[in-house]
């Protein structure tokens, strides 16, 4: 039934709002907590925001084009190439504030990039949406649908920060959480893997569905603006981050197999904050029974990237060389829904 | 491998339901579907919604998690003494998502990752009810399909064929959130080009073309079901085609007010399925189309009905 197929990450591309906003900047804008540390208690210093201008192109389509564009020029194929486009962005922001349901978003980048005859869909799977997006086409790569695709999220993030900033009254407010999203555009191309030290070697996710009402996302009933309403203290309970260790250890039991046995280079967190990448590595070094590979981050400087922050990470990671080709990568996602599970990849050819 | 599906199902709102939502239309078609297998919630390994229009424009998490969770499905891995781990997400890809979903389903299937899937297709207007809203064309209207490996070769789906246009989207579906107020939550703006409907005729004709060349499906042998992009959509792509009357059918949303959008192709396979092939019929092929503009086909061949 199951082919010997793989697949590997090929081509990593992004693009980044040049405008930046300290978090000293945001915070006076939250008028309704003053004197509020959102630096301590996030550990983000500063994060990109679109520019509104229309010339701009930085709504949350825009954003995702510049990212795919990006990625083409690190790859080693062209548009036409591409079998499959998968939109996975959160904030479906086009044409300014128009906040789209239809068309899909990847049906447009298809047309707009050149890709003409690609199958194209969006995914929305909360911050797990790229990782959703890269668990499908490796399973259509591996089923022998495929041969190519891009997955792509562009993100206008902040927008919930600006309702937020503007609702907010003290710091137990659903939307504190929204005050710690940057705008971020990733897009991944991903391709057949013809050698073992070049592959996703598993991406497996899980929803663990009695929590998915502790993060929602809607229109706001109090401004004119979007909004994310987050119960921060159920959804980062132990109980919930016990998930992606206990799942992950039991699919490595499968192969008789232990997280130690794996030897990942790397651990990639979701961007949530700096005490919560922390929080979950100690976590699972506890529930592993093994130290953590070394932490990669961006958060202090770009803040949650939402359904990019994990690619996001390995990008800057690998532009800057504070982290290297050729080693083996852990990624944890852990999202509304709630989705938590794993991506292990060697990454030796991955143009960034 | 070819995939089969293992039931099927439509649902309208209750009249006990004060609004309509994606979220309850599409758990009770799944939950029928699984009480039509005989099947429990555990056995469903990955959820795909696909709907598009949900109560309040709720835009995070995936609606199919508020399905899951309504549906039964993997509340929580730690909690559960026989913990199964099962997965969910929405695609969006308009009247296309379930032809989509089922292109999606197969790899999933031919590789391992799970036993059955189970795809939802549930549109509500935000605001809880369509036919308050002269301007939203769609029916208040949702399904389930649920599939698994066939047990013989020579059944089921073949592959999905879709195909996009060129020009302009014809249907463009968003809340303004610029002029929205403090009422997003019940608002959408749903736009459709004059010539939307002749652009979908002209892109569907030519994927079942291509289909049917590609895959030596008879059409003569084969029962259509469409999209109902408009009220005679099935007459003219009947003739657009050259087949005989009565070789298409665009099924409704049984008797609720508008369109069935998402959900119509999983009408259209319960219209053959309760209705029959017609004689000398032993083919389905299910045909979307809607913005993009993209069109999309399937062929299904049924066994024992």
């Amino acid at each position: 039934m199951t082919s010997n197929r793989s697949s590997r990450l090929e081509a990593l591309g992004a693009f980044l709002p040049p405008t930046v906003q300290s978090t000293p900047d945001l915070v006076a804008q939250v008028t309704g907590v003053p004197g509020l540390d959102l630096q301590g208690i996030t550990g983000v210093a500063e994060r990109r925001v679109y520019d509104a201008r229309p010339a701009a192109h930085e709504d949350s389509y825009g954003l995702a084009l510049k990212a795919a564009r990006d990625c083409l020029e690190k790859s080693r194929y062209e548009a036409a190439d591409l079998d499959v486009i998968i939109n996975a962005s959160i904030t479906r922001f086009k044409d300014g504030s128009d906040f789209y349901f239809e068309p899909s978003f990847a049906r447009q980048l298809a047309a707009e990039l050149g890709a003409r005859s690609a199958i194209h869909f969006d995914i929305s799977n909360a911050c797990a949406g790229m990782m959703t997006g890269v668990y499908l086409l490796d399973r259509m790569v591996r089923a022998g649908i495929v041969r190519t695709g891009m997955v792509v999220s562009g993100e206008q993030n902040t927008r919930v920060a600006e309702t937020a900033a503007a609702e907010i009254t003290d710091s137990y407010d659903p939307q504190f959480a929204s005050l710690s999203v940057g705008d971020a555009a990733v897009a991944v191309i991903i391709d057949e893997s013809r050698d073992e030290a070049d592959r996703i070697h598993y991406v497996d996710l899980m929803t663990c569905s009695e929590y998915s009402h502790l993060c929602l996302g809607m229109p706001s009933d109090r401004t004119e603006g979007i909004a994310l309403y987050t119960d921060n203290k159920q959804m980062h309970k132990r109980d919930r981050l016990r998930l992606w260790p206990t799942f992950h250890a039991d699919l490595l039991a499968k192969h008789g197999r232990t997280f130690a046995d794996e030897g990942f280079d790397y651990v990639v967190q979701h961007q949530v904050g700096t005490r919560f990448v922390e929080y979950v590595n100690a976590m699972a070094a506890t529930e592993f029974e093994t130290p953590m590979p070394q932490s990669l981050s961006v958060v202090e400087e770009f803040g949650n990237t939402s359904s990019n922050s994990h690619f996001l990470v390995l990008r800057q990671h690998l532009r800057a060389g504070t982290a290297r080709q050729g080693r083996k990568y852990l990624l944890v996602p852990a999202a509304s829904g709630v989705v938590t599970g794993a991506l292990s990849a060697t990454i030796s050819s991955l143009g960034v | 491998m070819s995939m089969v599906v293992k039931a099927a199902r439509t649902v309208r709102p209750l009249p006990s339901d004060d609004a309509a939502s994606s979220v309850r239309l599409a758990s009770r078609a799944a939950r029928d579907c699984l009480a039509e297998a005989g099947l429990s919630p555990d056995s469903v390994g990955v959820l795909i919604n696909v709907g598009v229009y949900r109560e309040s424009n709720t835009f995070e998490p995936a609606v199919a998690a508020l399905v899951q969770k309504e549906v039964g499905i993997n509340l929580d891995y730690l909690a559960s003494p026989m913990p199964v781990a099962g997965f969910s997400f929405d695609l969006m890809n308009g009247a296309c998502g379930v032809l989509n979903a089922l292109q999606v389903a197969h790899a999933l299937l031919e590789t391992g990752s799970t036993e059955r899937v189970l795809i939802t297709a549930a549109d509500a207007h935000p605001g809880g009810r369509a036919a308050d809203d002269d301007a939203y064309p769609y029916a208040d209207f949702g399904g389930a399909l649920l599939l698994e490996r066939a047990a013989e070769p020579g059944y089921g789906f073949g592959p999905v064929l879709l195909r996009s246009g060129g020009g302009p989207a014809g249907t463009r579906g968003y809340l303004n959130t610029a002029a929205m107020g403090t009422g997003g939550r019940g608002m959408i703006t749903v736009e459709r080009d004059t010539d939307r409907v002749e652009t979908l005729l002209g892109l569907a004709a030519d994927a079942v073309d291509e289909y049917a060349a590609a895959e030596r499906l008879d059409l003569d042998r084969t029962l259509l079901l469409c999209t109902r992009a408009a009220p005679d959509f099935a007459d003219r792509l009947t003739r657009r085609l050259g087949l005989h009357p009565g070789s298409v059918l665009a099924p409704t949303a049984e008797g609720a007010d508008g369109e069935p959008h998402t959900a119509a192709p999983i009408a259209g396979y319960l219209r053959a399925r309760h209705g029959g092939l017609p004689a000398g019929k032993d083919h389905l092929l299910l045909v979307t189309a809607g913005a993009g503009p993209s069109a999309a086909c399937v062929s299904y061949r049924p066994r024992d009905w």
